[in-house]
């Protein structure tokens, strides 16, 4: 297949999955999928091999779907029929909490198998403990629904649907975003019968080999242009509760085979809080960083993914082991790219960033309105600044790895009885260097409330900043205050009727001495 | 005889067309006036009267004008001193944006630095809260010391965003009546009158834009009516408006965030005249020039229109990467695909067509301005589809040499040779196009097969019937005055006013005492809009639509009414219309959620414009100019080649044939047929 022909059936591909993920996110209930775009979207071989992502999404879903396509094709191969329609979210086998829910529709031309179309997306509620970071013990943290049929033959799994119906709190958000995942399979399978067609295609293994193929060869080649050896990072950050995390990362290029090997040996273990990390996310998050740096333009798929590889001591807080606690998986998840960050800018430093604030910050409310009406809000969140380049400074109150997108003040006040006192830049607090550092923002709020109510907060890094690079200063740590009383609280937290909230998020680390 | 005028001034020309009562028209074409807009405005008027023989005075129809002047003001960023004015504590709302990083896989992003500088935002201590009530009043002497400080630092103009104010605007009130009062010059917006929307950012965003581009459109304007009056043209003129409306100078001088892309926006409506006078409920306007290609969805033959708008989108036009405008506009999506697009081969060993354009300067290689990339236009050359000595009617000759060299190159780095590279460049474009316009109509629910298509600018035509193929197309449309499209919009759409307020609330608790009052003050701004636009008060007809959404999601779905919804306040029956719009967008619909009221809107539109259109004269079918060797058909054999003003009605051609005009040129490929309709429009349909 030549560059011409390649280059055609290509981007179809990516059109139909991005297509797809695009009615999704305008579709869903769920507030962190549309305004965030916290979904994925891809389309696997009959092999369960990924071929191509949506153009949206991110990092930790994508990359997590990659793998939750190729062990649900594995683990359904010659059981599925025409109609079937496969579910779960075991969080080892897909994105690492079970609110993320894949769906997988295997794509039948009459009766032969030609693909899958796959879906994660991050549902409104999966019952259990809720948002947050504080169950025991995964059982804890709600609905585990194993690898199943959720259509068997174009008819619905009725037990299952009964189940999942009874075990969550939003029952009609989450079927309204299943039915979402479900149509969405459909058409996309539709749109890739109709392009075979066209093409001229019994099916697509000769083009998933061809993409996949040329795919690995030019990570490899890429790779290949690096200086052999092996290079240190380590990051070390503060979450909820005062615990300091560490990550460690050893990446060793070998430009022989062309691979890349991070390894997270060292780095510290569980933690009795839902922050731990499944192997797949780290390994999302970790193949991210290292393909953001090296080859961003490049489109993501099995082949892409292939020549990194990533290992952790099993129990560890970024391999997690059953039963430890997930929910809050992004805690700690969005820290995974630092120390590799930090290995690599000793290879290639003009394209890594210094470390930035990491986890978005993020913020639940409950309590009664003055009509005595409950409300629990949406969960909500700030970023800090994001770290700066070689030659750039940082964005100010931007996140890195996620790009998460916040809520305006006023769709926030129009919900429920908050009142902000200020959103603003926290000038001065990215990192001073050659580029500096973003600057993080500081938020204030109280309630209009005559009665107790809770506040969920996850802040982190407040009692160290970002590094910075090359002797550039630090970003400034954050502060998290309650009537200007600093706190670290991992669960929900009581609040008294004038108690006054001050977030002040972190700024990002410069880069080069100034 | 009455005569109307339109005038577009776009990026390159300024395109001028006259119409007579009896429907003839006269148009021109003359190059933009980057310095001073307004003389390329009268010279192409002056041009087109004179061809036409036609004095001024016997202009008594509309003279409607779309410009460009807000786009490039704001994509230059040389306007003058302009300030914010925020809410205490909230005063960094453009530098926070939505903290979106709209691209996720480029550790070197950039943000465009705000519209208006930190050092231009001032915080007055004031609050509204959610529910409109008044926490905190203006404080009078705070206002002063501020007017004093915009004095003393040269600020001619204001943009006033506080919190809430979509809610309770007498806070902004308050300031603008003091500023006004002490500093009379300076040019006040106010975010509760130009985008009175919640959500901070983006209503800030777009009073921020109407006030930058306030300074430079009024004496703009205020030049235009003094030109028009020493150009002895009797009638003041109508501003074309992003939403495909068109209201008074005066209306537009206060809002002129609202003027923005007005030209695509006429392109759009008159594609939806063609719509109408073909009979067509839906049509997919194609717009293909040097360096974008824009489409169009119309649907029941009106263009669909969007209620936010991202202007300046500095990364490859990725969404996000531009400033937000919550105005009423014509919902088009535009593709970095066009003539001037750079053709190169990735890392993969792929065949990859633009972002990249070699725009008109130095242009495709074959221009022969000094580019040494091959470009869409120089495979269309190299394709036999453009005739080296007949580009822009002979004026302009190609090289065929220089587009020879610059696609060998890149033919080796394939593998491959020229005439396979050129042909796959004209298939990638096409299946870009394609693409974009696929999701584009997923992203509104609608299916892209079977749905005709209109093509126009300059490269469109050459690359229509392949975009039509690969979407299933019924035809593909080539209407005449093809050069001129977007003025002619302007001079077949009534005037008209689209409006939209902010009011959240749950559906099914409606207090109809406060939607009485907000659609009598939006029915009330909307008429005395419209009677200044020269209407008279009986002939304006009222639609009354909302935005609403089920409780719990974030984006809206805008439903339009059959009739004034105070009239039968039956909230079951808004309930069933936006059920049965979502289902037709989503195909479902979930059980037992409330639904949540966003915003109202109001859309106030003049009397219809009567106008048939032109008919050719009907001639004797006309034979070929000449005819060539299509590189791109190889075994078709040499192909005809017609001159598109010899063609007579209900002519047939069988492709492949190609038919030139001056500024363009139709390729229709094997296996399709074209026949000249009434109106002079080339209707192309691939053979079953």
């Amino acid at each position: 297949m030549d560059g011409i022909e390649l280059e055609i059936l290509w981007s179809n591909l990516i059109g139909i999955v991005s297509e797809q993920a695009k009615a999704l996110q305008r579709i869903a209930f769920s507030p962190i999928v549309r305004e965030a775009g916290d979904l994925a979207s891809g389309l696997f071989d009959a092999r369960g091999r990924m071929v191509a992502q949506a153009n949206t999404g991110t990092p930790g879903h994508i990359n997590s779907l990659a793998a939750a396509g190729k062990s649900l094709a594995d683990l359904f191969h010659n059981q599925l029929v025409p109609g079937d329609i496969i579910i779960t979210n075991d969080p080892w086998m897909s994105a690492g909490h079970f609110f993320d829910i894949t769906v997988l529709s295997p794509i039948f031309w009459d009766d032969r198998l030609i693909g899958f179309i796959g879906s994660t997306i991050h549902h409104t509620d999966i019952g259990g403990y809720g948002i947050g970071a504080g169950a025991r013990d995964i059982h804890e943290e709600g609905l585990w629904i194993p690898p199943l049929k959720f259509y068997e033959a174009g008819k619905p799994n009725a037990v299952l649907h009964d189940i999942i119906r009874r075990n969550v709190r939003t029952p009609d958000h989450v079927f309204g975003d299943l039915s979402a995942q479900v149509s969405s399979g459909r058409a996309g399978g539709e749109r890739l019968i109709a392009l075979c067609k066209r093409a001229g295609l019994r099916d697509i293994e000769e083009l998933s080999e061809e993409i996949i193929s040329r795919s690995e060869a030019a990570t490899r080649r890429a790779i290949r242009a690096l200086p052999a050896g092996t290079w240190h990072g380590e990051s070390r950050f503060d979450v909820p509760g005062g615990d300091v995390i560490e990550l460690k990362a050893a990446v060793t290029v070998d430009n022989e085979a062309g691979d890349v090997v991070i390894d997270f040996a060292g780095s510290s273990g569980a933690s009795p809080l839902g922050i731990n990390v499944v192997m797949n996310y780290t390994h999302a998050y970790s193949t991210f960083a290292v393909r953001s740096c090296l080859n961003p333009e490049q489109p993501n798929n099995y082949g892409s993914l292939a020549p990194i590889k990533v290992k952790a001591p099993e129990g560890s807080i970024v391999n997690a082991a059953y039963p430890s606690p997930l929910n809050a998986r992004h805690v700690v998840g969005m820290f995974v790219p630092m120390p590799i960050l930090k290995a690599l800018h000793q290879v290639i430093p003009d394209r890594v960033l210094a470390e930035g604030s990491g986890a978005v910050w993020t913020v639940q409310i409950q309590g009664k309105k003055p009509s005595g009406e409950a409300f629990t809000s949406s969960m909500f969140n700030y970023s800090g600044g994001m770290g700066a380049r070689a030659q750039k400074p940082g964005p100010s109150a931007t996140c890195y790895p996620t790009g998460v997108a916040a809520v305006p003040v006023e769709i926030l006040e129009a919900a429920m009885p908050i009142v902000f006192d200020k959103r603003q830049l926290r000038r001065g607090s990215g990192g001073e260097g050659r580029s500096r550092g973003g600057d993080g923002q500081v938020i204030g709020f109280h309630m209009r409330t005559d009665q107790p109510w809770l506040l969920n907060a996850v802040p982190s890094r407040l009692d160290r900043g970002p590094d910075g690079l090359d002797g550039a200063a630090p970003g400034a740590a954050g502060r998290f205050t309650v009537n200007g009383k600093s706190m670290s609280e991992p669960r929900k937290m009581t609040m008294q009727p004038g108690d006054v909230v001050l977030l002040e998020t972190p700024g990002g680390g410069g880069y080069g001495l100034a | 005889m009455t005569y109307s005028l339109a005038v577009d001034i776009g990026g390159t020309f300024t395109d001028v067309v006259l119409r007579g009562a009896n429907g003839a028209l006269s148009l021109d074409k003359t190059l933009t006036t980057h310095d001073d807009l307004l003389k390329g405005f009268f010279r192409g008027v002056d041009l087109v009267l004179g061809k036409a023989g036609v004095r001024a005075e016997e202009v008594t129809g509309v003279v409607v004008h779309a410009t460009t002047i807000v786009t490039n003001a704001l994509i230059e960023r040389k306007g003058f001193p302009t300030a914010l004015i925020a809410t205490k504590g909230f005063g960094d709302v453009l530098s926070i944006r939505n903290e979106h990083r709209y691209e996720m896989y480029d550790p070197q992003i950039e943000f465009a630095p705000p519209l208006i500088p930190h050092e231009a935002t001032f915080e007055l201590d004031e609050r509204v809260l959610a529910d409109g009530t008044i926490l905190r009043e203006v404080d009078r002497a705070q206002v002063e010391a501020l007017a004093a400080k915009l004095k003393a630092e040269g600020i001619v103009s204001v943009a006033i965003c506080l919190l809430n104010s979509f809610r309770n605007p007498a806070n902004e009130r308050a300031v603008a009546a003091v500023l006004s009062e002490m500093l009379p010059d300076l040019y006040i917006s106010l975010s509760s009158s130009i985008a009175p929307q919640i959500r901070e950012y983006p209503r800030t965003s777009t009073t921020a834009v109407n006030a930058y581009a306030m300074p430079i459109t009024q004496p703009y304007l205020h030049g235009l009516e003094v030109g028009l009056e020493k150009a002895r043209i009797p009638n003041r003129a109508l501003i074309m408006l992003s939403s495909g409306g068109i209201i008074g100078a005066e209306v537009a001088a206060r809002n002129p965030v609202r003027m923005i892309e007005s030209g695509p926006a006429a392109g759009a409506l008159a594609a939806s005249w063609y719509a109408e006078r073909l009979g067509l409920d839906r049509l997919l306007s194609f717009d293909m020039g040097g360096t974008t290609a824009k489409a169009c969805l119309i649907e029941n033959k009106k263009p669909l229109v969007a209620g936010t708008f991202e202007v300046d989108r500095m990364y490859r036009f990725c969404e996000g990467s531009g400033m937000p405008l919550t105005i009423p506009s014509v919902d088009m999506i535009e593709i970095g695909a066009g003539g001037g697009s750079i053709a190169s081969v990735d890392d993969l060993g792929l065949l990859k067509v633009g972002p990249r354009s070699a725009g008109s300067n130095p242009g495709p290689a074959c221009y022969g301005q000094g580019g040494t990339s091959p470009t869409v236009t120089d495979a269309d050359l190299l394709l036999g589809l453009l005739d080296a000595e007949n580009f822009l009617g002979g004026d302009m000759h190609l090289d065929r040499p220089a587009a020879e060299a610059a696609m060998g190159r890149l033919a080796k780095a394939l593998h491959t040779d020229v005439t396979r590279t050129a042909d796959g460049i004209y298939r990638i474009v096409a299946e870009t196009m394609a693409g974009a316009a696929r999701a584009h109509l997923t992203d509104r629910g609608v299916d892209h097969r079977g749905i005709p298509l209109l093509a126009f600018g300059g490269a469109g035509p050459v690359h229509a019937c392949a975009v039509g193929g690969l979407l299933g197309s019924t035809a593909v449309i080539f209407p005449p005055q093809a050069s001129v499209l977007s003025a002619f919009g302007t001079l077949v759409t009534p005037v008209r006013l689209d409006l939209v307020r902010s009011a959240l609330g749950n559906l099914e608790a409606l207090d109809w005492k406060d939607v009485d009052r907000l659609l009598n003050e939006m029915t009330d701004e909307a008429i005395a809009a419209l009677e200044q636009a020269g209407c008279e008060r009986k002939t304006v007809r009222l639609i009354f639509g909302a935005d609403l959404r089920y409780f719990g999601q974030q984006n809206e779905l805008s439903i339009t009414f059959e009739k004034d919804p105070r009239e039968d306040r039956d909230i079951a029956s808004i309930r069933s219309n936006f059920e049965a719009s979502y289902h037709a967008q989503y195909g479902v619909n979930p059980s037992h959620v409330p639904l949540e009221i966003v915003s109202w809107r109001l859309t106030a539109q003049g009397p219809d414009i009567h106008f048939d259109g032109t008919a050719s004269a009907a001639r004797a079918p006309a034979k070929p100019k000449t005819e060539r060797k299509i590189a791109l058909w190889p075994d078709a054999g040499p192909v005809p080649v017609y001159d598109r003003l010899s063609l007579a009605t209900n002519q047939k051609i069988a492709g492949p044939a190609i038919i030139e005009e001056r500024e363009t040129t139709i390729v229709l490929p094997p296996k399709w047929e074209a026949v000249v309709n009434e109106l002079g429009c080339i209707v192309a349909k691939e053979r079953a």
